[in-house]
């Protein structure tokens, strides 16, 4: 059993790493994609600057909880979006009926899927993140924190953005939804949490994953407690199962196309 | 002429067949704006105050427009395909056709937002009036006069994405600086006015395509007086110029590094 696991590991591990190599290939493209998606995210300061001129805080944070918000945001989907990249296609995988190639191989269907592809300016995002709370907020404890929910962050957001893929199984259309669901994270998490009141609020702790994502981590950074740990935990857990019953729900209604691929 | 007019309304024809694809991309917009309307709702401490000029309403307003002009104007062809072609290969077998690529491309451009944008204005006005309420001091005959800025503010956006896809003669992916210039473009251009930016930065910002592109349109609807019009129609008008020389020129440039690469 142990075995098997380390198996499975070892192969998502080099899935991984050749996914980085075959990036890498181009190494003026690979650096400027990295180089240029830091930039793209720093751009957003500006906004904050702004902001934060017109009142001394935006839904109770000041720049340190924004840029603790921001580089949160941003290394989450930079780490989901390194290991689990495929996850984000998996519509197109299963509506063209791509999904063949990962069937035959004898390893974990989905483990195989999701670290099939690595994007590269994902580690832009990740490494952006870092650098903030270097910057803006840095202590030991605050950055080793920020490093566990960095890893929380990407796993719900993985978790979700599978579950709204693996809807593809059912209904044709779902991957537009699925991917305004997915994109609507991106929209929200970069704003505090403050500004929302009401039946959104509601939402983006109880529906969409923000909450817990994004906004229960940066509380909890800035003031340690417990019970939000485990709530952030708890929900994890029950996504992530979610997520992995429904997709494997979904893969016995999946008719392959008969396309002929091949994993490199 | 004739043959850019075939292209566009074939390709408007073509997407009349996806409006309901169209309508899905509703929820991001509302989504952003539904953001936005309650950072502004935040940021407005009482009611009836002023920041750099704007109440709220036209505050809210102005992002409406401003992300409407956006995602009215997003096109995969004027980001992805004319990169595509170029690293692809395609470029070889497009460039000997009987047309100037890029005025095709830019054609394909606008069969594709004349059906997008309308739909977006349409929902942007159904939402600000359910949501905000109408436009203070607003007179509908505004939007006549602004419909000849947006058309040029979004053409002047495409002419300035093709030139950055266009890099892709010389570097094999452009999408970083696509990204930077979509940032320039939303993050200063689309959630706020030039006006609350420090006095020294605003002439800066003027010269930017941010004034023709999102802050023309969007000013003139929310806060129209007749000089700024033709100040933003003639700044328009020279950018359109200028951007449309860069745009050939790239072109002609790139097209020899084409023949040199054997395509």
């Amino acid at each position: 059993m142990l075995t098997a696991v380390k198996n499975q590991v070892r192969a998502c591990v080099l899935s991984v790493k050749y996914n980085i190599m075959r990036e890498m290939l181009n190494k003026v493209t690979f650096l400027t994609n990295i180089l240029f998606m830091m930039l793209n995210n720093a751009t957003f300061i500006i906004q904050w600057v702004i902001l934060l001129r017109l009142r001394d805080d935006v839904g109770g944070y000041t720049m340190r909880e924004v840029m603790l918000l921001w580089g949160l945001a941003a290394s989450s989907f930079g780490l989901a979006r390194i290991l689990f990249a495929r996850v984000f296609s998996l519509p197109d995988l299963i509506i063209n009926g791509k999904l063949d190639s990962y069937l035959v191989q004898p390893k974990n269907v989905l483990l195989s899927v999701m670290t099939s592809e690595t994007n590269t300016s994902a580690i832009g995002d990740l490494l952006y993140g870092l650098l903030l709370i270097c910057i803006f907020c840095f202590r030991v404890e605050r950055f080793l924190l920020f490093l566990l929910f960095t890893v929380t962050g990407a796993v719900i957001l993985t978790a979700f953005a599978l579950l709204m893929g693996s809807l593809s199984f059912w209904f044709v259309r779902a991957e537009i939804l699925g991917n305004h669901m997915v994109g609507s994270i991106v929209s929200f998490d970069t704003y505090p949490d403050g500004i929302f009141k009401g039946v959104a609020r509601f939402l983006l702790y109880n529906v969409l994953p923000v909450g817990m994502m994004i906004y229960h981590p940066v509380h909890i950074m800035m003031e340690f407690d417990a019970a939000k740990m485990l709530r952030v935990f708890g929900y994890l857990f029950v996504l992530s199962a979610v997520a992995v019953f429904v997709f494997y729900r979904g893969l016995r209604r999946y008719s392959s196309s008969s396309l002929m691929a091949a994993r490199m | 002429m004739r043959k850019y007019v075939v292209i566009y309304r074939s390709v408007l024809m073509e997407n009349l067949q996806y409006t309901a694809n169209i309508a899905m991309g509703f929820i991001s917009y509302f989504i952003i704006i539904f953001v936005f309307i309650n950072l502004w709702e935040y940021m407005y401490a009482a009611p009836g105050d002023l920041i750099a000029g704007y109440t709220k309403e036209q505050m809210i307003w102005y992002v409406m427009i401003t992300e409407m002009i956006w995602f009215g104007a997003r096109s995969s062809t004027i980001r992805q395909q004319v990169s595509a072609d170029i690293r692809g290969g395609n470029i070889a077998y497009l460039v000997n056709k009987p047309y100037r690529y890029p005025l095709y491309i830019l054609a394909k451009f606008t069969g594709e937002w004349n059906i997008q944008l309308p739909m977006y204005a349409v929902l942007t006005a159904v939402i600000g009036v359910m949501m905000v309420g109408v436009i203070p001091n607003f007179h509908p005959v505004t939007i006549l006069a602004v419909v000849p800025c947006i058309i040029l503010g979004v053409t002047i956006h495409a002419v300035f994405k093709i030139c950055i896809s266009m890099l892709s003669f010389w570097i094999e992916d452009s999408n970083p600086f696509q990204w930077l210039y979509d940032k320039l473009i939303l993050v200063v251009g689309t959630i706020f006015p030039v006006e609350i930016f420090p006095t020294a930065l605003q002439p800066v910002l003027k010269l930017t395509p941010i004034y023709t592109v999102c802050y023309g349109p969007a000013k003139l609807i929310v806060d129209f007086s007749v000089e700024k019009y033709v100040e933003i129609l003639l700044a328009q008008a020279l950018y359109l110029a200028v951007g449309c020389g860069i745009m050939f020129w790239i072109y002609e440039r790139g097209g020899r590094k084409l023949y040199v690469n054997g395509g």
